[in-house]
């Protein structure tokens, strides 16, 4: 998890939910602080951007905290923000300016000093991962490389577990075959 | 009883993981050891998820924009949130021997 709070439990979070009902400023910060970082994550792997990827987190953010400051039973919260963040993504990707974008291979190899050939592999990894279809590049991003366990990226995803479990393991076979058909047609032309 | 190629590449995403039964994975190392189709699919399996997990970095945000991000919420829920001195209060007053002269 790469030092990111892990996934709280739900009888923590419905502590803090209550807390901020009755107004208090310090639970409103530990929800944000608790999931900011998935929030941010997701909306950054399915938009591709970090500009795009912050102004979406701010809102989820706002719409789940408004909508439980005026819903006065227990709510789910966290079920609310990953739901709210999951619809302003595909509202987001739906705008025509947005259509074009993918991941941004510059700032994704942005940062690394090391030599050429790495550079080069980390480049083709990125075009294979482009190359698949959304929902296999999503989940291997989040599995892979943001390393969360698949009951995280379930619920995120909205998915049961054994599902985001399947979807991965067709998405890394699908990357596996990417990566391998760039290096032979490369081979084969000689580059 | 041996374990068959059909059953082994069942598993092999679960051994990946790490998740397979102690037993169940000590049966797929024996089938591994034996069959190198099998053996070297596992192995491409890992070296793809290794190659993305050093081709890209997690993202994060910044602390700059969690700073911002949290002081728009906090503005923007104002109307739902009790002044920071009512809190204080609040807590006094929750003090045992601060309630018992009122």
């Amino acid at each position: 998890m790469n030092g990111r709070q892990p996934i709280c439990d739900a009888r923590y979070e419905k502590r803090l939910v209550a807390r901020f009902q009755a107004g208090e400023h310090e639970a409103l910060a530990s929800l944000f602080e608790l999931h900011v970082d998935r929030v941010f994550a997701y909306a950054f792997h399915v938009l591709g951007n970090r500009e795009d990827a912050e102004e979406v987190c701010s809102e989820a953010f706002l719409r789940a905290f408004e909508r439980a400051a005026t819903y006065r039973a227990e709510c789910p919260f966290r079920g609310w923000l990953f739901g709210i963040t999951r619809n302003l993504c595909l509202d987001r990707r739906r705008q025509p300016r947005l259509m074009l974008l993918d991941i941004d291979e510059s700032e994704r190899i942005a940062g690394h000093s090391d030599d050429s050939d790495r550079i080069a592999a980390r480049v083709d990894i990125t075009r294979a991962l482009a190359a698949l279809q959304p929902e296999h590049r999503l989940v291997l991003t989040l599995c892979d490389v943001e390393q969360w366990d698949a009951s995280e990226a379930a619920e995120m995803l909205d998915k049961s577990v054994a599902a985001t479990k399947s979807l991965l393991y067709r998405a890394r076979r699908a990357l596996r075959e990417r990566l391998a058909e760039a290096w032979d047609e490369e081979e084969r032309d000689g580059t | 009883m041996a374990m068959k190629c059909e059953e082994a590449g069942a598993l092999l995403d679960l051994h990946l993981e790490g998740e397979l039964p102690q037993e169940l994975a000590d049966r797929l190392d024996r089938h591994l050891l034996r069959c190198a189709q099998c053996a070297g699919e596992l192995r491409s399996l890992e070296q793809t998820r290794s190659l993305l997990r050093k081709a890209l970095d997690p993202a994060e945000p910044s602390p700059a924009y969690r700073e911002r991000a949290l002081a728009r919420l906090t503005d923007r829920l104002a109307p739902h949130l009790r002044p920071a001195a009512d809190q204080d209060v609040g807590r006094q007053w929750s003090l045992p021997f601060l309630t018992t002269d009122s």
